[in-house]
């Protein structure tokens, strides 16, 4: 994955995780990094380009790498 | 990063581990320097919501956990009050999860320290609790959910920690108010000052690396991710080296602290504790921990978990040190066992109808 174009989806649910990498076709489970969120779900890491009909109702917000941190560019 | 959360969690557990041994050094019940659903049932017992004489306590202890993690989570930004998903069904899920706990005679975290201090009905139980973790982990795949939780006011928020901060201040200021044990595991407990200053310092920690004794085991089912197990493995290794050092260790089954060798309950008891925590989204440590960051959800479960516990003792559902579940805490656990398991099915069935 290069690390310019790698971004993450956090979600409601650990199913909304497994649909969105289904839909998307890309990506892989992991836990929501902590600098995102004191919360333990399943994260997507993935680095196909990112529109918002990507999303559903489980999905709470897309986040880019920015240095050393993340950049959100989408939320529910 | 990921080496780093590791190291985190490997430090946080070691300071579990050896503030678990010092507290039951200074007092507290063998195996037991914490225990969430023992601490929770002792707190529960001194607020006169069961009577059973041998465990009423205000455990320092959980009031420390609450206030550290509430006071880190407003230092590190986590502090967000949200709620409304399930809180019914929370509540019932922690009631059920606090049955199975008093028939083992655990919460995961105690279930760690006693399999670090030599008692191999935890591993009875620890097996158990794994077992529920994967029935739940298949419930989690196929779509199982309680709900997303919506943002909720400050004030909601910081309900459950100010009303912690209440009760500590009356259990100093004024103690008759409360029942205490003469004898028994409430009677046993460290010293005020050391058992709240280590709930503090465990309460911070666990907050700042999502530390959860059910969470560990669940990453390695669902995502092959072995971060969150490192805590777990941490406080088991530095139990163990404790007991050893301070010669309370004793390999074997019979004649454990406040634990019974009944293998089928053990068994059963943490596989609800497992799947129960998977449904709640973490272990009871967990729940408090997400509870003092302003989930009105988890503060939902803590509140079942207490009302489970007076439950458990005004009804003779608890397990008797030695002995095990007598047929009222027999048929409660199976029967709570079937219930976790109904609303697992018809919360997926739900999420897969509209997906």
């Amino acid at each position: 994955m290069d690390a310019e174009d790698l971004k993450v989806a956090t979600f409601h649910s650990h199913y909304g995780a497994i649909m969105f990498r289904k839909r998307i076709g890309d990506g892989q489970l992991r836990p929501v990094p902590r600098s995102l969120s004191s919360s333990c779900g399943t994260a997507v890491f993935f680095s196909s380009p990112f529109d918002s009909s990507m999303a559903d109702e489980n999905t709470e917000a897309v986040y880019v790498k920015d240095g050393d941190g993340w950049r959100r560019i989408w939320k529910a | 990063m990921r080496i780093a959360d590791k190291g985190k969690l490997s430090i946080t557990g070691a300071i579990i581990g050896i503030a678990a041994v010092v507290l039951t050094v200074l007092g507290n019940p063998g195996n037991m320097g914490f225990c969430i659903a023992c601490f929770l049932r002792d707190t529960a017992g001194a607020m006169h919501l069961h009577t059973a004489p041998i465990v009423e306590y205000v455990r320092p202890e959980i009031i420390g956990i609450i206030i550290g993690a509430f006071a880190f989570s407003l230092l590190g930004g986590d502090f967000r009050p949200r709620g409304g998903s399930s809180p019914v069904l929370r509540f019932i899920i922690g009631f059920i999860v606090m049955i199975g706990a008093l028939v083992f005679l655990g919460c995961p975290l105690r279930m760690v320290l006693r399999l670090g201090g030599g008692d191999l009905n935890a591993l009875v139980g620890l097996l158990g609790f794994i077992a529920g973790i994967g029935v739940g982990c298949i419930f989690l795949s196929n779509g199982f959910t309680l709900g997303k939780a919506e943002r909720q006011s400050r004030l909601e928020g910081v309900a459950l920690p100010a009303s912690t901060v209440l009760l500590f201040i009356l259990f100093l200021a004024v103690p008759s108010l409360f029942l205490f044990s003469e004898s028994g595991p409430g009677s046993m407990h460290a010293p005020v000052a050391a058992a709240l200053l280590a709930g503090l310092i465990v309460g911070a920690a666990a907050e700042r690396t999502r530390l959860c004794m059910a969470g560990g085991i669940r990453d390695i089912f669902l995502l092959r991710d072995f971060t969150l197990i490192t805590g777990f493995i941490a406080i088991f290794a530095l139990t163990l080296i404790g007991n050893i050092i301070a010669g309370s260790f004793n390999l074997g089954f019979a004649d454990q602290p406040v634990s019974h060798p009944m293998h089928i309950w053990n068994f059963l008891g943490m596989f609800a504790v497992g799947l129960g925590s998977v449904m709640l989204g973490g272990c009871p440590l967990r729940q408090l921990i997400l509870a003092a960051e302003g989930s009105s959800d988890s503060a939902a479960a803590v509140g079942g978990m207490i009302v489970g516990a007076a439950f458990a003792h005004n009804f003779s559902l608890a397990s008797s040190a030695n002995v095990g579940p007598g047929i009222n805490g027999k048929v409660a656990l199976i029967a709570g066992i079937i219930v976790l398991l109904a609303i697992a099915a018809i919360a997926t069935a739900k999420e897969r109808r509209n997906a």
